[in-house]
């Protein structure tokens, strides 16, 4: 499938995103790319750390709310389209921890209601909360061990799921390579799941091996083949993440305005899918040399 | 002995030395993974480096830049999820010492990562927690790395994030939290404090060379206490300059370019 028919398909105005990755770290940039040309509004965007494809969105104004962990790219600087929405008022941001988002995935891949934690407990993650979203939390004795608190979240099940893989087959059997994060629990509480992949293998190989699948396809709802597709974002064995672009889009991202509309439009709008993207931001010679990288990384 | 060094540099190896040779680190992003890295080719070769992306125990390669850059994940025993480090090992109990960076902290030892002003709208967004509140929640021993400035030490945190000592030395226990009575202990480049456990509030343990408690005072919104005795921060030497210099961040991603 192509990423401009998973998302046609799988992706509503509306919906409650669950995004894949973390920082600059296996993003699925091409789906989110589609995404952003298709101009598909109202979102609500959740995971544990958000990065560039959450600051691209909200600063088009694509977001109506985030709850997350944190929004920033750590070294690179934080998420500045997110940072000015929310100090405008223009985003509703509701706070979480990075364990208490993976519980509430945890929750909805099990099927539950709620999911219990043990932090959070005297923080103001817990006292604040945004006038928009429902009961945040509540507080329970430990029924077998009375003076015990525990916190309980609400599950989350996403309407969709996007993640980058390394390795896909057409039924959408995963293989994700190096760290997974959030990822196995958001996927499996999704109601679809769109992946993105750097290569498809046959349904032999997965079927040989069926231990060193991450995600199986009942779960997945869409392959996209894109090899790079994680560009400007890491992926693991496969290529470094692209530090001079990165700083490229904080630089257009900070500056907003004029900077942040020639950014989209030279890179995304004026793209008419993401091969065109790879060729703009250094194409065969800039992939070469961020895969050696990786390599001698490894 | 050696002069020439910056304070930039003895505090990485100060927080450094507060790690223990054997011990389960949960590392945040930033300095702690830098005086991680260090202590790991120093005093503390032993230690299981933890990461919240999912590594387990790897050793870092100079000089990560994120939390999910390759470089934190090399020769790792396992690169797993979020829910096995932050989840498995940590709210289970195994992690021995939680070690943060931090946007604010007030006497209390408690961290602000997320916003000053009002919470729908604020004057100033930070980050958020991350993995940092189910840390400073959850570790046996929280350790703090952060520059000494005095809009990053107020009375009280504007948004408590990552809980120290919350009000006061009970306070967490009345919270409900796992971890109880943590040692906290706060390493900045003028000083060393940790929380007195009797009152839950920060005392200066240790000064850098040069610095005296009132520099530290003219750089902390809060009133500085010092303890009972006060030592001075150990000057690194050419050996322990050269390994966090050639070995741990030869880019100076972290060290400073200008130093």
């Amino acid at each position: 499938m192509t990423a401009a028919e998973a998302v046609r398909q799988f992706v509503a105005d509306g919906a409650l995103v669950g995004m894949g990755g973390q920082s600059i770290g296996r993003s699925a940039m091409c789906i989110y790319h589609e995404m952003i040309r298709q101009k598909k509004k109202d979102l609500t965007l959740v995971g544990c750390n958000l990065s560039i494809p959450m600051d691209m969105m909200v600063g088009l104004g694509l977001v109506r709310r985030t709850e997350c962990g944190t929004g920033n790219l750590e070294r690179f600087g934080t998420t500045h389209c997110w940072r000015k929405a929310v100090e405008q008022g223009k985003l509703v941001n509701e706070d979480y921890s990075h364990l208490a988002m993976v519980s509430r995935f945890l929750g909805g891949e099990m099927g539950l209601p709620f999911m219990a934690i043990r932090s959070l407990l005297g923080s103001d993650i817990l006292a604040k909360k945004c006038a928009s979203t429902g009961k945040k939390y509540e507080i329970i004795d430990n029924p077998w061990n009375p003076g015990e608190k525990v916190v309980l979240l609400p599950s989350l099940n996403p309407d969709v799921s996007i993640i980058h893989a390394q390795k896909a087959d057409e039924t959408g059997n995963l293989i994700i390579e190096g760290f997974l994060a959030h990822e196995p629990e958001m996927t499996r509480a999704s109601k679809a799941v769109i992946v993105s992949c750097e290569e498809v293998v046959s349904s032999d190989e997965i079927r040989q091996y069926p231990e060193r699948t991450t995600i199986p396809y009942v779960y997945v709802s869409a392959v996209v083949h894109q090899p790079w597709g994680a560009h400007p974002t890491s992926v693991y064995r496969c290529y470094a993440h692209d530090g001079e672009h990165i700083r490229e889009y904080q630089k257009a991202a900070r500056e907003g305005g004029v900077a942040f509309e020639a950014y989209t439009e030279k890179y995304i709008f004026s793209c008419g899918d993401f091969d065109q993207y790879l060729e703009k931001v250094g194409g065969f010679r800039k992939y070469n040399r961020l895969r050696q990288e990786m390599v001698e990384m490894l | 002995m050696s002069s020439d060094y910056t304070l930039n540099e003895l505090m990485i190896i100060e927080a450094a030395r507060h790690i223990r040779d054997g011990e389960t680190v949960f590392v945040g992003t930033g300095m702690p993974m830098v005086a991680t890295m260090y202590a790991q080719k120093t005093h503390a070769r032993n230690i299981c480096f933890v990461v919240e992306t999912g590594p387990i125990s790897p050793e870092a390669l100079p000089v990560p830049t994120s939390v999910s850059d390759p470089k934190a994940m090399y020769r790792a025993a396992k690169l797993g999820t979020l829910r096995e480090v932050l989840g498995c090992l940590l709210q289970r109990g195994m992690v021995d010492v939680g070690f943060l960076g931090g946007a604010q902290i007030d006497q209390f030892g408690n961290i602000n990562s997320t916003v000053i002003g009002d919470y729908q709208k604020p004057k100033v967004r930070f980050p958020g927690s991350g993995g940092a509140n189910d840390i400073a929640s959850l570790a046996k021993r929280i350790l703090v790395i952060t520059p000494h400035e005095k809009r990053r030490f107020p009375e009280r945190c504007a948004y408590l994030t990552s809980p120290g000592y919350l009000d006061g030395p009970e306070a967490r226990k009345k919270a409900g939290l796992k971890s109880l009575y943590p040692d906290l202990t706060v390493v900045t480049d003028l000083a060393v404090m940790s929380v007195d456990k009797t009152e839950g509030k920060l005392k200066v343990k240790k000064l850098m060379p040069g610095v005296s408690l009132e520099k530290v005072q003219e750089s902390t919104e809060f009133k500085v206490q010092g303890a009972s005795s006060i030592a001075p921060v150990s000057i690194p030497s050419g050996d322990e300059l050269r390994i966090l210099r050639d070995e741990v961040d030869p880019g100076r991603e972290y060290l400073g370019k200008g130093d």
